[in-house]
């Protein structure tokens, strides 16, 4: 919902004019892989066409290497700078679409986006690597003797 | 102290200031990068009665390294990203704050800084507090009011630049560089204007005479002959993508007028894809601040093929080498070895390791370079090479700063004993994304330990006492005229030790790991302070990912070479104040 026009008639406009001279910072953009903006009309949602599938997987896992995605989250994905992928738990939803949409758009917290580096084929096969990577059976617990 | 080095040190406090003596007024307490203070009321014998006075939450994560600034009884912090600056007035009960600066920074930097979101640290110099953001903006801020003077954009976080280096401020010129080392940035320093913030200059590490600012009649190696030595000892282009980073400190001699800088690893990982010397890739350069005049220059590491940055401290001292007085410039590298050199010419005087070292065998003073082990030479065309020592870790890090006693005459530093494997793999070049190309898994050097605190003379270049730690020592140190050497461990105590024996006079736990410099100063009621900042990170947060508890989406298995250090530290950010 666009709440625009509700707080331009609740008059909070006016009350703002003083902070003209400082305005707010706005960093809604991603860093883009290579320089290379992904296009427009990335699907907002679908199913992974080859979740599952093995073949697809090992492609994805080479992608993971060859794209550099190593470097933030790690050889094997379990973290480094950037999040573990590997914990079965997602920061930015981890539905077959929303693992597509991190990668295609990129995130806010320097997740460059690859859609314009990339096809679509190609990161749907990383989403199956990342499907196919089994969390560690120590998650959520860690003990010590 | 004779009169006249006190004379010298009095010379050194930065222009126009209200620094007092017991100030810390820059990252390394003076031009020379000594972290030794001359106060004493802390010694030997009093140091077992150290107690915590004051603690402040950062409210902030990441790895705080660095160190606190206090100058006209107020102590200044810079956090991690978001690199809020908060100022404590110290004259009053319970030290509250006067002002707190929060400035807007791209969150984008969190994804393009190498390791973790950490910064280095602040400069007061003319009434300003000058800083950098991560994101690749320096800051000047009004030490009154905190009030933002200026903000320069100096880096492109598109290209994987990062800034928290601490600056260095000299005669009106602000020094800045930046991190990239891992994303194949073209290394550069920067000379800004302390009143405007305006980009005066700008040396980059690598590449054609004419952007190294290695002019003819001024540019003087003190091995090397010959004009374009930054680009002739590179393949075509390769350079333009080659790192040298500036992530490290910087240090000043006032009366050779030089300032001296370290530059971190070549990009990538994979030498195969560099072949050359790789200059100026982990050197260390002698420049001039006002115009950024390169005067000299000195490759550690050729060829770097182990990730050995040498982004550590150079640190000015006067040394006796072999028993003439010399002005030195000393320099423990991640390579292992020490390294005591004339600081007027580049000259190697004594090159020694500090470490276990097994990737040469010695450092030949008289060409300068080191007598590579080729079984230890690395590259995708090589596999795993197994067991390089030091890590890549360093010997010691960059990150922790060593320090400097007139009065002892000796050199103190964290090290880490640790080794690895390095399977080098072909590396591709997309900008903003990492450019690495190696994987290193660690394993502890020998006796098991994973580091240690040691004391060194770096005039005979002999390593004079040594306490062992369990874990890595990532701290820097502080030393001072009650002899009394300070450091802080990985899992979270901070130390007193007795500077000429280096027996442990006094521990605390402090709540989470010490990655960052402890200091000392003098409070508005004349007794003797003693800061540092728990809070670990760094390299820490990627290695040991299970210290982290603030994201349920990011639960990581411990590292296989340090697997309970969890066990003893969680993430913080917590200021520490200590006296008698």
């Amino acid at each position: 919902m666009d709440l625009r026009p509700l707080v331009l008639a609740l008059g909070v406009s006016a009350s703002c004019r003083g902070r003209e001279a400082t305005p707010q910072a706005r960093y809604e953009a991603r860093v883009f892989a290579g320089g290379v903006a992904p296009p427009a009309g990335a699907q907002q949602t679908g199913q992974n066409p080859f979740r599952g599938d093995r073949q697809s997987a090992v492609e994805g896992e080479r992608t993971f290497g060859v794209m550099n995605c190593d470097g933030c989250h790690g050889g094997g994905a379990v973290g480094w700078v950037g999040p573990s992928l590997r914990d079965g738990r997602w920061r930015y939803g981890g539905s077959d679409g929303e693992i597509f949409q991190s990668i295609y758009y990129g995130q806010p917290h320097g997740m460059p986006a690859y859609g314009g580096l990339l096809p679509p084929g190609a990161i749907w096969k990383l989403v199956t690597y990342l499907q196919s990577l089994e969390p560690p059976a120590n998650v959520p617990t860690q003990s010590w003797k | 102290m004779t009169r006249m080095r006190v004379l010298t040190l009095l010379a050194l406090l930065p222009i126009g200031g209200a620094a007092q003596r017991g100030d810390w007024p820059m990252p390394g307490k003076d031009y020379a990068a000594t972290r030794y203070s001359d106060l004493r009321e802390i010694t030997g014998a009093t140091a077992g009665r150290l107690r915590p006075v004051w603690t402040f939450s950062t409210g902030v994560l990441g790895g705080h390294e660095g160190q606190p600034l206090v100058v006209d009884n107020t102590m200044y912090v810079v956090t991690p990203y978001p690199n809020v600056l908060y100022a404590f007035d110290l004259t009053r009960e319970g030290f509250p704050l006067k002002w707190k600066y929060r400035p807007a920074v791209d969150p984008n930097a969190l994804g393009i800084a190498c390791c973790d979101a950490i910064n280095r640290g602040a400069f007061y110099a003319d009434g300003k507090i000058v800083y950098n953001l991560l994101d690749g903006h320096t800051v000047a801020v009004a030490a009154a009011t905190g009030k933002e003077l200026w903000k320069t954009r100096i880096a492109d976080l598109s290209q994987g630049e990062t800034t928290p280096v601490a600056p260095l401020v000299v005669k009106h010129r602000v020094i800045v560089g930046a991190s990239g080392g891992e994303f194949g940035i073209h290394g550069w320093l920067k000379g800004l204007d302390l009143e405007t913030g305006r980009i005066v200059w700008t040396a980059y590490n690598i590449g054609p005479d004419s952007e190294v600012l290695a002019k003819p009649g001024s540019f003087q190696p003190f091995y090397d002959r010959g004009a374009e030595l930054a680009l002739t000892s590179w393949p075509a282009d390769v350079w333009k993508n080659g790192g040298a980073p500036v992530w490290g400190w910087m240090s000043y001699d006032p009366d050779l007028d030089l300032l001296y800088y370290g530059t971190g690893n070549p990009a990538p990982y994979n030498p195969d894809q560099r072949a050359g010397d790789n200059k100026w890739t982990a050197s260390v350069l002698a420049r001039r601040p006002e115009d950024g005049t390169l005067v000299w220059a000195y490759q550690f590491t050729p060829h770097d093929s182990w990730d050995y940055d040498a982004a550590s401290e150079m640190i000015l001292a006067d040394l006796a080498v072999n028993g003439r007085p010399r002005k030195v410039l000393v320099h423990f590298d991640k390579n292992g070895f020490a390294y005591t050199m004339d600081r007027a010419t580049g000259e190697v005087l004594v090159a020694q390791p500090f470490v276990d070292v097994n990737w040469a065998k010695r450092v030949d003073v008289a060409t300068g370079r080191p007598v590579i082990d080729s079984t230890k030479l690395t590259g995708a065309s090589r596999g795993n090479v197994k067991d390089v020592c030091p890590s890549l870790e360093g010997g010691k890090s960059p990150a922790s700063p060593a320090a400097y006693s007139p009065r002892t005459g000796l050199f103190y530093l964290a090290t880490n004993n640790m080794c690895m494997d390095y399977q080098a793999t072909q590396a591709t070049r997309i900008a903003g994304t990492p450019f690495i190309g190696a994987n290193t898994p660690y394993h502890a050097g020998r006796g098991g330990h994973l580091g240690a605190f040691i004391a060194w003379d770096a005039g005979a270049g002999k390593k004079v006492w040594q306490t062992t730690e369990r874990y890595p020592v990532w701290s820097g140190a502080v030393v001072t005229a009650g002899g009394v050497v300070f450091y802080g461990t990985l899992d979270g105590w901070f130390k007193a030790a007795d500077a000429r024996t280096g027996e442990v006079l006094w521990r605390f736990k402090v709540g989470s790991g010490v990655v960052g410099n402890p200091i000392t100063y003098t409070g508005s009621d004349g007794k003797q302070y003693v800061a540092v900042y728990a809070g670990i990170g760094g390299d820490w947060f990627l290695l040991a990912g299970d210290v982290r508890s603030d994201d349920p989406a990011d639960v990581r298995p411990p590292a296989d070479f340090m697997p309970d250090i969890g066990r003893h530290t969680s993430q913080g950010g917590i200021v520490w104040i200590f006296a008698l």
